[in-house]
């Protein structure tokens, strides 16, 4: 029977003595490989040691989608600071029992001040990839390796020394199960740069965006190839609901109690830049009045700049407010609520330029915060923001 | 990859401006808020009307061998334009090109019997009257033209229906169909039905009176509180009456009326991203600046307005499976 590996990496068992509290975690030196593949459906997760066969792995349990996760051991939790550990621990984990097994990740440790706790992206990209493979999911292991090489970090510097032959070597993804081809150092080669989403699919729909609009095309952009990379999933929006805490939507944020007083009280200054934000054809439009009969084309980059300068203060502050009554603009919020909730906010936040705690990740873990955690984490990167410009002004 | 359609919505200006960018001429939509004829006929010519409904699916839609009211003409779709609907999310524009292709031959005489649609247009028709109906919907769903302009007009939040179906109740459907009165006799055109309906003789100018007395009876075999209509007109600029009589105040208002659809689908086609993203900082800095609890107390408030409506929700759905949509928590 052959086995066909769907992801490989080295790795030790940890033995976990249990004769006093906190628990002694002591990796076993033996050098050994975790690998995992897939048989009859069900996903089997094996360790051996490195001299011996496929098919005799000392341990390989069966693994129930779902059953299983595979996450970082959290040794910084400064709540247990006696079991800070010199290596990097991964747990296996299981719902339907207190069942445990630690592994160590045996390849070269890539901390910059030689901190060998430290988890790289690579590691936490592996730890992802295996937890998603126990839930279930369908994994592009090649592709999902290839988007964390030439990842720079913050201790990036010294990574590309540490980045030498064994670092290749230790982690393999066969990322198709049905290719048959072992050995070999896997990967997509050091020019991959993963399936990034952003780049793909089409621009914003408005024509001539103008300088201040470029940003929010881009965002704009990000936010509609995101959601329609969602739509058509099954229980959509199921992804963000029973994580976390129950968080207001944008909508309850932003409503109309709140907006409309704060741009009654923001400056000119505000007025403009918010200005920027909307389509060109409204601003025509409002200056214009009723008098059109024109066309639905696109205005010009002089008809929009005429527009508003002829508008005073208070008619661009009307005008605002306009758009934050619609019915579009509501939708809108609802809309970006979701694509928070669903595992948008890394991207989102990046595309509108807000720095997010921990990049948007869940703590010690490498996959996207959702459900309301995602919104207040967003809300919060904005107060972050809003408060280091305000500084920037003593 | 034929592509996707999105869900647009059954507005006036939407429609108005739908036909517009797909070349038609002279041609607007106006909601109609009652079955009193004499509100359809004042807005004269008139080529036919869009009813959308809500109905609940448990009940089986199709009438079977005879429709529920009215005779199936089966002979009719050789010499109209009739399509079988392939496409869920298109069939508001389906019922529209259901009336429109129905008014393109310039012979019809009377102002209701024709419409300039334009090149594009002329030539689906002309293309698809040679199909049978299955292959005219098939035709419609596939039309890259047609599809773009219907999806350029979707709204902007693909998840407001999702939620709706996450709550767990049956799914409600939406339908349009239309009605039309096409070489002296009143058709229903249901690309959901097996053919058009014919609704018995009806003159141009008698089709106000027969049209509502047709919906009268159709709103009836429904229990009034499940049904939630709309019901749209299509008809000529009136932009072209009021100049025609100098009616310089309907003039005005109709002007308003397309300035006001024009803002709407402006806003409709904006991606908010980054307005909101703008509108959100504005916010957090006058909280900010406003100091002490401000900023604390204002998420307070929006976390009890979440509550309130999760609560009002859970109230008026009867508890249950209500609570799975965007409001749920941890």
């Amino acid at each position: 029977m052959s086995i066909v590996p769907i992801i490989t990496f080295k790795a030790g068992i940890c033995d976990v003595d249990q004769s006093s509290k906190p628990y002694k975690i002591k990796p076993d030196p033996k050098p050994g490989y975790v690998y995992l593949y897939s048989e009859d459906e069900l996903i089997h997760f094996c360790w051996r040691a490195r001299d011996v066969p496929l098919d005799q792995p000392e341990l390989d349990l069966v693994m129930v989608p779902t059953d299983g996760h595979f996450v970082p051991y959290n040794t910084r939790n400064p709540a247990e600071p006696s079991s800070k550990t010199n290596g990097r621990i991964f747990v296996l984990k299981f719902t339907s029992s207190s069942q445990r097994h630690l592994f160590w990740l045996q390849s070269k440790p890539q901390g910059i001040h030689g901190d060998p706790a430290w988890f790289s992206p690579r590691d936490l990209k592996i730890g992802e990839i295996v937890d998603s493979l126990l839930q279930g999911d369908e994994v592009n292991v090649t592709r999902e390796l290839a988007s964390v090489r030439g990842e720079s970090n913050d201790d990036g510097d010294n990574r590309r020394d540490a980045d030498d032959d064994e670092t290749m070597e230790d982690v393999e993804g066969h990322g198709d199960p049905s290719d048959h081809h072992e050995g070999g150092t896997g990967g997509a080669g050091a020019g991959a740069t993963g399936g990034d989403f952003r780049n793909e699919g089409e621009d914003a729909r408005e024509g001539g965006a103008d300088g201040a609009r470029a940003a929010s095309s881009d965002a704009a952009a990000v936010v509609r190839n995101f959601l329609d990379s969602l739509k058509g999933t099954p229980g959509l929006g199921a992804k963000g609901q029973g994580q976390g805490k129950a968080y207001p939507l944008l909508n309850d944020l932003l409503d109309t109690t709140i907006a409309i007083p704060m741009l009654d009280a923001a400056s000119d200054e505000y007025v403009d830049n918010l200005l920027a934000f909307l389509p060109p054809a409204v601003l025509v439009l409002a200056q214009q009045g009723d008098t059109g009969d024109a066309t639905d084309a696109e205005p010009s980059a002089e008809s929009v700049k005429s527009a508003r300068e002829a508008m005073s203060s208070g008619e661009k502050r009307t005008l605002l407010k306009k758009v934050l009554r619609s019915p579009q603009f509501t939708q809108s919020l609802t809309s970006l609520t979701m694509a928070l909730r669903d595992g948008g906010l890394p991207s989102i936040s990046e595309a509108l330029g807000i720095a997010v705690a921990n990049g948007g990740l869940v703590r010690g873990g490498a996959v996207s915060l959702g459900g309301g955690d995602a919104v207040e984490a967003f809300v919060d990167g904005v107060k972050r923001t809003v408060q280091k410009q305000q500084s920037a002004y003593v | 990859m034929s592509g996707g359609w999105n869900t647009i919505e059954s507005d006036a200006g939407v429609f108005t401006y739908l036909l517009d960018n797909l070349g038609v001429k002279n041609v607007q939509f106006e909601e109609l808020l009652s079955l009193d004829p004499d509100a359809l006929a004042q807005l004269h010519p008139v080529y036919g009307v869009i009813f959308l409904f809500k109905f609940p699916t448990d009940a089986p839609y199709q009438a079977g061998e005879k429709p529920l009211d009215g005779t199936f003409d089966n002979d009719a779709s050789e010499h109209l334009f009739f399509a079988a609907q392939t496409i869920q999310n298109a069939c508001g524009t389906q019922a529209l090109l259901s009336v429109l292709l129905n008014k393109t031959d310039p012979s019809a005489g009377d102002d209701a019997g024709f419409v300039d649609v334009g090149d594009a247009l002329r030539d689906f028709r002309e293309f698809t009257m040679v199909l049978p109906p299955e292959f005219r919907g098939e035709a419609l769903s596939n039309s890259e033209l047609i599809r773009d302009v219907h999806n350029s007009f979707a709204k902007s939040s693909p998840f407001v229906d999702e939620t709706q179906r996450q709550s767990g109740e049956a799914e409600d459907a939406f339908h349009f169909i239309a009605y039309t009165p096409i070489g002296g006799t009143l058709y229903e055109l249901d690309g959901l039905q097996p053919a058009p309906i014919s609704h018995g003789p009806c003159a141009q100018d008698e089709f106000p009176v027969k049209v509502m007395d047709v919906l009268q009876r159709r709103i009836a075999r429904y229990d009034a509180t499940e049904i939630r209509f709309n019901l749209l007109a299509m008809v000529r600029d009136l932009r072209i009456r009021a100049r025609e009589i100098g009616d310089s105040e309907l003039l005005a208002r109709e002007q308003r009326k397309r300035s006001d659809w024009r803002f709407e689908n402006a806003l409709r086609r904006h991606n908010f991203v980054g307005f909101a993203g703008e509108v959100l900082k504005g916010v957090v800095a006058a909280k900010l600046k406003e100091g002490g609890p401000a900023y604390d107390k204002w998420i307070d408030q929006a976390k009890e307005k979440m509550q309130k409506r999760i609560e009002e929700r859970k109230k008026s759905s009867g508890g249950g499976g209500g609570g799975d949509d965007v409001d749920m928590e941890g």
